[in-house]
């Protein structure tokens, strides 16, 4: 779209050249800022008449984004998602058109805007020593879940999936809680019916291999089986 | 466009994930019965296999993957996951293949560094 860029006031020059001296942070927000920069100047653009705001929503100052243009635009974004906000700091560095990447997610309520969170560089590439995952504590744990939940437990075909979710969701927020920070959890519940059929699960991972491990636990009765494995991955 | 484009090679594109796994599976298992001796081969053929193609693609991401191969006799099998981890960057594909003996369910999840 091309429409005339009316000029910026010194007072919202001053606040971009400040955004534009912030750190870059986290690839996160990047990503976020991307989307919403077209739908923003899509849905403004279209509005000269913004008497309360400048005219150049892409500068607004931070808790600020102009409501009544949004009811114009179909695919418009979520003034209070943190999305934008991110994109307001980002657009100060790069003035670029990305393709609608976080488009979907979007819906207008009118609530007041987020604060942009400030992520900055840690430059941690490994773990503290002796926060790593520790794959034996993890698997007594959820060994200790899985004993505890299906003593007596049998197959049943309505609520099996049911089951699995709720497992994966309990054992994912109990290994989270003795986690060691930084990590990644992914969280697999495999729950079948005993009917001495064949099966095997194998897993392979691509990753660092000092820093991330695995639990695996199991629990079988005449009924039904259940294989639980977690995966613990550092993040940087 | 600098950006763009960076974001479009470092994503988790589900659909070429999907059709690499389906492929592999295929060529592995393709249409032989289940044999109780083959098993072990066929599940750890899978995984590096699939794991050897996820890591050509050269994308900035931690791979893991499951595969599940089961017997098909009427039992029922459910399988979920729940994961702790980036939402905007990091992504899941499960994959459901079967022939007329045997089911093959391979979840590959990938966490972008």
């Amino acid at each position: 779209m091309t429409t005339q860029q009316p000029p910026l006031s010194q007072e919202i020059l001053a606040q971009c050249n400040q955004q534009a001296m912030e750190p870059w942070g986290s690839r996160k927000l990047r990503q976020s800022r991307q989307g919403s920069i077209s739908t923003l100047r899509s849905s403004l653009s279209r509005d000269q008449q913004q008497q309360q705001h400048p005219r150049y929503p892409l500068l607004l100052p931070r808790g600020f984004l102009p409501i009544e243009s949004s009811s114009r635009s179909p695919n418009i974004s979520n003034p209070n998602s943190p999305f934008i906000r991110r994109d307001l700091v980002a657009l100060t560095k790069r003035f670029s058109f990305g393709g609608w990447l976080q488009g979907s997610r979007a819906s207008f309520s009118g609530l007041p805007l987020h604060q942009p969170v400030q992520l900055e560089n840690t430059y941690k590439t490994e773990p503290e020593k002796g926060c790593l995952f520790k794959a034996s504590k993890v698997q007594k744990l959820v060994q200790a879940m899985l004993d505890s939940y299906l003593d007596g437990a049998s197959y049943n075909a309505a609520s099996g999936s049911h089951l699995s979710q709720i497992l994966s969701d309990m054992v994912k927020s109990k290994v989270k809680e003795i986690s060691p920070p930084r990590y990644k959890l992914v969280c697999q519940v495999v729950v079948g019916q005993n009917r001495n059929q064949g099966l095997r699960v194998a897993s392979r991972c691509l990753w660092d291999s000092q820093h991330d491990d695995f639990a695996v636990a199991m629990f079988q009765n005449h009924s039904l089986f259940t294989l639980v494995i977690v995966h613990g991955v550092y993040c940087e | 466009m600098d950006e763009f484009q960076l974001s479009e090679e470092t994503a988790f594109v589900v659909d070429d994930i999907t059709t690499i796994i389906q492929d592999t599976v295929e060529t592995t298992i393709g249409s032989s019965a289940y044999q109780q001796n083959r098993i072990n081969q066929w599940t750890s053929s899978v995984v590096e296999t699939s794991l050897n193609q996820l890591s050509k693609l050269g994308k900035p991401f931690k791979y893991i993957v499951t595969c599940i191969i089961l017997q098909k006799n009427g039992a029922g099998l459910h399988t979920a996951s729940s994961c702790f981890w980036d939402n905007t960057m990091d992504r899941s594909c499960t994959v459901r293949w079967e022939n007329k003996t045997t089911y093959c369910i391979v979840c590959v999840f990938g966490l972008a560094v």
